[in-house]
């Protein structure tokens, strides 16, 4: 019962401490890394009694030196003077009165305890966490290659041998873009041998719109984007110009650090912009609720949780959440601190309640469309054109009352421009402005509305909620702040969620560059390099590379934050371009050593993107509300409520059943099941990282779908209408999804199957007529339809194989 | 179809792999972890085969669960309160209420006018002192030997969104797997040619309040733990149905094609995860023909009908939902539960619940007597509840014949069935408002849930969910999911086995 109290009884039976001396001196004294090897046992076997959180003062805590080596009535843990005394050293093999205590959930393994038996044979000595520890590089090293040959030099390996070209050339655009190359981009790439023209093939790709699209995605799982509210009547919610708009930031390659400060704090900034304040549509993002007989108060802090522990998980890479009803079990973050950081969102004005309401105020009109986001820009563009020439101008403009001119804001110094009776009438800038204003007034009509965040004039107090409880405010107002182990606030930072952005992207914040870069790392090897890429505190996983993360991220930062610098430098190393064949002679499973390229099942998006790219079903128009393609029908209605509007489920048609799968309405209690089925998140909660499942409700999907039929024989369409000839049909096939020809063996399969359903379908015209009757897209009435149904029954399954589907 | 020779070379690897990463198959996780004798999951080292991995002797092999949405009326169908009727409309006393926080809907009423049930209550021989039952529920009165109706359930959440997603998943914040994850996690199937956690909904003439994923989702776990729905409307499971145009021999062609075509691949990079692929979609063909004969109620005899009712043959009513529930359970599927939504009664509670009641009463009794015929009850867990319960005091006016009320939390009622539980007994008392969990002198008191101490009589919705977990064999605190660096659990870090409801 008691793992409270049972340290403090001492007094061994002297006969097991003599026996247990025996075993301690077998094991041997050599320094051993505390960060990388003991403090992750403390942690997880011993600090939930003797940790941050350990209740009574008087108990012993293993957090720090100073407390494991303290002598508590004649015992310590750590007996600095006589090592070998050491009260941990008997404790741990104690059979009598051991610890962890016998009842224990966690106990110690004979490999643990040999390990902390030799860790304070050597001194005990403490070390801080790493992730704590700002980020250094290594002197020495250059690169990414550099740090993985040097771990696969340790197991006397080299890298594989690298993929192929055409292989290549299709992981590096999957990566980049979540499709494979257009033809004409492969046939280009594999017909030219210079070493630049890989170079080439990655600089159109990053130039690519759908590179925007692609990224973006991860991203929306991060901040868990949806187009509904979430809870209760899970109502519509009007927020997709923020989607369209981290779109477009990919797409510009917007400076990370921006790219935060503007989603935490755009409308703190001076002069925010539009895209600014769209981009706090991040701090609206927690699902929302507005039950009949919801407590506003509890939601105000419930919201604030979602907030504090989300921003905890994306950038911080902290759990936080434990923090919340007590100072932190494992890592050293105080309870206090969490509501200090908690307070930084805590004085948002938005109501705590939604309203059941897709305008749940504050919010702010901007573009509807990728295409408008567009437009925007070049109208922006313009206007600050305008506005610098005028700026240059003021002193040879007669009647300009320059003091007022000096005073104004952009938005008054346009309208001067603008105004027919004052003094820029004649000038050249003067139409210029007035076009501006007509066509950003056009423009403007087509805007919609999206939530952002604003802050109350006076702040909300934050009080340390007693266990969570919002009824049970404790303690003294609490000003923001962040928590120390993580640094400190910049010292003319503004204690509002400005300030908050200015630490995070702070040279001296030892997390957020890391946290950032891991997960760009997993998105393009497969794996983080630190796996567990939610936890980066004492209970997550080690870093398989702590240099080259080190590296990474000081070299992100120093890029400025440029995030296309660092996947330029990921892509182009050898790492990246090894063949995926696993190696008979590496034992390495997970492929930690990243001794071999990637191999895993793609995601439910780019699944779905690559059947309609291939079918050239593929609509390429961005941005916009949300699409909804074929569902089966009942599947809202079977959960919804009555009122909610959100019941019924009113699939698009035409072109919107082909835009790409960023763009699927995400109805947060219920998505669409072709996402659900392969692994997307329902985006009630954040996703920093995705599981990969393998079911036979995936197959399922994959053969039976309306979407994946009606792809499938569009696809077949285009390989007949593409040529006369069956095999020069199937190498345009293998091209689109493998970016290369069909091996014997493969070509032998298809034909045979082919030839099997040509004949099946002359003998049921019936069959072939039911099978491509299906999906709205109109088949090509030139092509016979048992040769059509026959192509469609191939390409079904060329689709949902593994030459399709896998990233190799 | 062969199974090309490097698969049993990465057997193991591909074993281990699906364990320790994060991506395991729907093999029986826990059951898994004991044949690789590996403690990550917290499984006692000690235990031996004979628990089939488990952490104990399960008492159950399989749960069906009848979740009543929307939060049952105690005091209309279980919980008799005679001295209530004099109450009639008089204020409910503020000792009673004792600070409750009430809904933001009744917060504003004047008065809070006690509103006795309009039902007659009946005394059932049990296996114990009786068990009251109102006349709403005749059918399942006839089982009260079979029932362990536990009166002193409780939670802290107040409204349906919370409420249901605390009870599902242990947090009122979602994000967490459900207690079917959980069980999916922990258990694994026993048939691989259906589904391991299955979920249906039943038809309710008031969908007033709603259901979401996250009640039968995995949160943070691999997605394959998930409940899989058996739907009424189009094909039962998702995606079942070949397209149109599409025979059963050509799928057959097409699979033997794609498995060549996977096999291919494998032969170029060996990530044994491909060949698990093949696995995957022979067992979707399988289940192309076992969910359909799973469906197909034409071999069942009079009998079945004659216990369910003629409405077990319209698909998605809760009748046909038992009968289906009892299926798939002989069928080897472990972990089964049926929606049936519509108990929010804040206005108009009669009409509503009569309307409620017939939809599940006879179905529910139909269950336990079915099973009980097949002998499978013995082993068969079956649960009936909601996510909360409703107020002593009318919601809106109050008159003889018809009344409303709001949501409670204090104390509701649940009955368990079947496998490991005592059978005849009431568990729990409440005071004479059924308004507190009260001591066995039925003065009213407050439990809390405590990581230390239960307090005996009653049963917090962790206290249930470790239950649930205790019969099938599982121990609530060890069996752990680490995500965030913290080994989570379904009961966070409360939870206590009711050891006095256990047979």
């Amino acid at each position: 019962m008691s793992l409270f109290f049972r340290w403090n009884l001492v007094p061994l039976i002297i006969v097991s401490k003599v026996l247990i001396i025996s075993q301690v001196h077998s094991a041997q004294a050599e320094p051993v890394d505390f960060a990388r090897k003991i403090l992750p046992i403390l942690s997880n076997k011993c600090f939930a009694c003797h940790g941050p959180d350990s209740k009574k003062p008087s108990q012993l805590r293993l957090d720090s030196f100073i407390a494991a080596t303290a002598d508590r009535d004649g015992v310590r843990a750590i007996n600095t003077d006589k090592l070998e005394d050491s009260e941990i050293l008997f404790r741990i093999h104690d059979k009598e009165d051991p610890m962890p205590p016998d009842d224990a959930e966690k106990q110690l393994t004979e490999d643990e305890r040999k390990l902390l038996s030799q860790w304070v044979k050597g001194g005990g000595q403490y070390a801080k966490h790493w992730a704590f520890v700002l980020p250094k590089k290594e002197k020495g090293k250059e690169g990414i290659d550099d740090f993985i040959s040097e771990s696969l030099k340790k197991e006397d390996i080299d890298f594989a041998p690298e993929a192929e070209r055409s292989v290549l050339a299709r992981r590096v655009a999957l990566v980049l873009t979540g499709l494979p190359p257009e033809p004409s981009q492969l046939s280009k790439f594999l017909a030219d041998d210079s070493p630049e023209s890989y170079e080439h093939l990655v600089d159109s790709l990053l130039s690519n719109s759908r590179y925007g699209e692609h990224q973006a995605r991860y991203w929306l799982d991060a901040v868990r984007y949806g187009d509904t509210h979430g809870l209760h009547l899970d109502n519509k919610r009007g927020i997709y110009p923020y989607r369209d708009w981290v779109v477009k930031a990919f797409n510009d390659n917007l400076p990370f650090d921006e790219f935060i400060t503007w989603q935490l704090a755009g409308d703190l900034l001076p002069s925010a912009t539009l895209e600014q304040r769209v981009a706090t549509g991040f701090v609206r993002m927690n699902p929302t609720t507005a039950e009949g007989g919801a407590i506003p108060k509890e939601f105000q802090a419930k919201n604030n949780f979602d907030r504090t522990e989300t921003l905890g998980t994306v950038l911080l890479g902290s759990t936080m959440t434990c923090a919340r009803c007590h100072t932190h079990k494992y890592d050293p973050i105080e309870q206090v601190e969490y509501y200090k950081l908690f307070a930084f969102f805590n004085s948002t004005s938005e109501g705590s309640m939604d309203g059941n309401r897709y305008e749940y105020a504050p919010v702010l009109r901007a573009p509807a469309s990728g295409q408008d986001w567009e437009a925007w820009s070049v109208l922006e563009s313009e206007r600050i054109a305008i506005l610098e020439e005028a700026s240059k101008l003021t002193g040879s403009i007669q009647g300009l009352d320059k003091k007022a001119w000096e005073g104004s804001d952009d938005s008054a110094r346009l309208a001067r421009i603008v105004n027919s009776n004052g003094p820029w009438k004649g000038h050249g800038l003067h139409p210029r402005a007035i076009e501006l204003n007509k066509k950003t007034e056009e423009l403007q009509k087509r805007f919609t509305t999206t939530l952002v965040a604003e802050d109350l004039k006076k702040s909300r107090e934050t009080k340390i909620l007693k266990r969570g409880e919002y009824n049970l405010p404790t303690g003294d107002p609490l000003e923001p702040g962040v928590p120390a182990v993580m640094g400190s606030l910049p010292e003319e930072a503004p204690k509002n969620r400005l300030g908050l952005a200015q630490w995070l992207i702070s040279s001296d914040q030892p997390l957020v560059s890391r946290v950032l870069i891991n997960r760009v790392w997993q998105r393009i090897f497969g794996h983080g390099l630190v796996r567990t890429p939610e936890d980066f505190g004492l209970q997550g996983e080690q870093p398989t590379h702590p240099a080259l993360l080190d590296w990474l991220a000081v070299e992100f930062q120093e890029s400025g934050w440029d995030l296309q610098h660092m996947l330029r430098l990921m892509v182009n190393s050898r790492t990246f371009k090894q063949d995926s064949k696993w190696r008979k002679e590496v034992q390495d499973t997970d492929n930690r050593l990243f001794a071999r390229g990637q191999s895993y099942r793609l995601d439910a998006e780019m699944i779905r993107d690559i059947g309609l790219w291939a079918s050239n079903l593929l609509d390429p128009t961005m941005g916009g509300e949300g699409v909804k393609p074929y569902q089966p029908a009942g599947m809202w209605a079977a959960l919804m409520h009555p009122a909610s509007n959100t019941k019924k489920y009113v699939r698009d048609k035409g072109q919107r059943l082909y835009r790409r799968s960023i763009y699927v309405y995400w109805k947060r209690t219920s998505p669409h099941p072709m996402m659900t089925l392969f692994d997307a998140p329902v985006r009630e909660s954040s996703c920093v990282m995705r599981s990969r499942s393998n079911t036979p409700l995936q197959s399922l999907g994959l053969l039976n779908e309306t979407q994946r039929v009606e792809m499938s024989r569009k696809l077949a369409e285009r390989l007949i209408l593409s040529s006369n000839d069956d095999g020069r049909r199937l190498d345009f096939l293998f091209g689109l999804l493998a970016s290369r020809k069909p091996t014997d063996p493969e070509r032998k399969v298809c034909e045979d199957l082919l030839n099997k359903m040509r004949s099946r379908y002359e003998l049921s015209q019936e069959d072939a007529t039911a099978l491509i009757s299906q999906g709205e897209a109109p088949s090509d009435a030139k092509i016979a339809i048992t040769d059509l149904a026959a192509w469609t029954q191939l390409t079904t399954i060329v689709l949902a194989s593994d030459v399709a589907i896998l990233m190799y | 179809m062969q199974i090309p020779e490097p698969l049993r070379e990465f057997d193991l690897n591909l074993t281990r792999r699906q364990l320790f990463g994060r991506s395991a198959l729907g093999l029986g996780t826990a059951a898994m972890a004991q044949i690789l004798n590996d403690q990550s999951f917290g499984l006692d080292k000690t235990s031996t085969a004979s628990h089939g991995g488990l952490h104990h002797a399960p008492k159950a092999k399989r749960v069906i669960y009848l979740f009543m949405s929307g939060g049952p009326s105690h005091h209309d169908l279980w919980d008799y309160k005679p001295k209530m009727q004099e109450m009639f409309g008089q204020d409910l006393p503020d000792h009673i209420r004792d600070g409750q926080r009430i809904t933001g809907m009744t917060a504003g009423q004047k008065t809070h006018p006690v509103c006795p049930t309009k039902y007659k209550f009946t005394k059932h021989e049990n296996n114990a002192e009786g068990l009251w039952v109102s006349e709403l529920l005749p059918h399942t009165a006839t089982v009260a030997k079979d029932l362990c109706v536990v009166h002193s359930t409780y939670t802290e959440a107040i409204n349906h969104d919370p409420a249901i997603t605390y009870i599902q998943t242990g947090s009122q914040i979602p994000g967490r797997p459900s207690l079917g994850s959980w069980l999916s996690y922990g258990l694994g199937t026993m048939n691989e040619n259906l589904p391991g956690y299955v979920v249906m909904h039943a038809k309710t003439r008031f969908a007033e309040q709603s259901l979401f994923g996250r009640l039968w989702g995995s949160g943070f776990m691999p997605s394959e733990h998930q409940g899989t729905l058996m739907r009424s409307q189009g094909d039962p499971v998702l995606f079942l149905s070949n397209p149109k145009g599409v025979s059963g021999k050509d799928r057959r062609a097409q699979l033997d094609a794609l498995a060549l075509l996977n096999q291919e691949q494998y032969s170029k990079f060996a990530d044994p995860e491909i060949l698990s692929r093949i696995k995957q979609h022979e067992m979707a063909y399988r289940m192309q023909s076992s969910v359909p004969e799973l469906m197909d109620l034409s071999k069942e005899d009079d009998k079945t009908f004659e216990l369910y009712g003629e409405e077990a043959r319209d698909p998605g009513s809760f009748a046909a939902c038992c009968l289906n529930a009892r299926r798939l359970a002989q069928r080897g599927v472990r972990n089964i539960q049926i929606f049936h939504r519509g108990w929010d009664a804040h206005g108009n509670l009669p009409r509503e619940h009569e309307s409620q009641c017939k939809d599940i009463d006879r179905g529910s009794a139909a269950l336990i007597k079915d099973l009980k015929r097949l002998g499978m009850l013995d082993e068969t867990l079956v649960v009936w509840g909601g996510e909360f319960g409703r107020t002593a005091y009318c919601q809106g006016g109050l008159n003889k014949d018809n009344y409303g009320r709001d949501h409670h939390p204090r104390c509701f009622s649940v009955w368990m069935a079947g496998g490991g539980i005592k059978s005849g007994i009431t568990y729990g008392k409440t005071d004479d408002y059924g308004y507190n969990i009260a001591h066995p002198d039925g003065t009213p008191m407050r439990p809390k849930p405590s990581k230390e101490k239960w307090t005996p009589g009653t049963m917090h919705i962790h206290d249930l969910n470790a239950t649930i977990l205790h019969l099938l064999g599982i121990d609530h605190r060890k069996l752990t999911y680490r995500y965030q660096g913290r080994d989570f659990r379904l009961t966070d870090i409360h939870g206590h086995v009711i050891k006095d409801i256990l047979a």
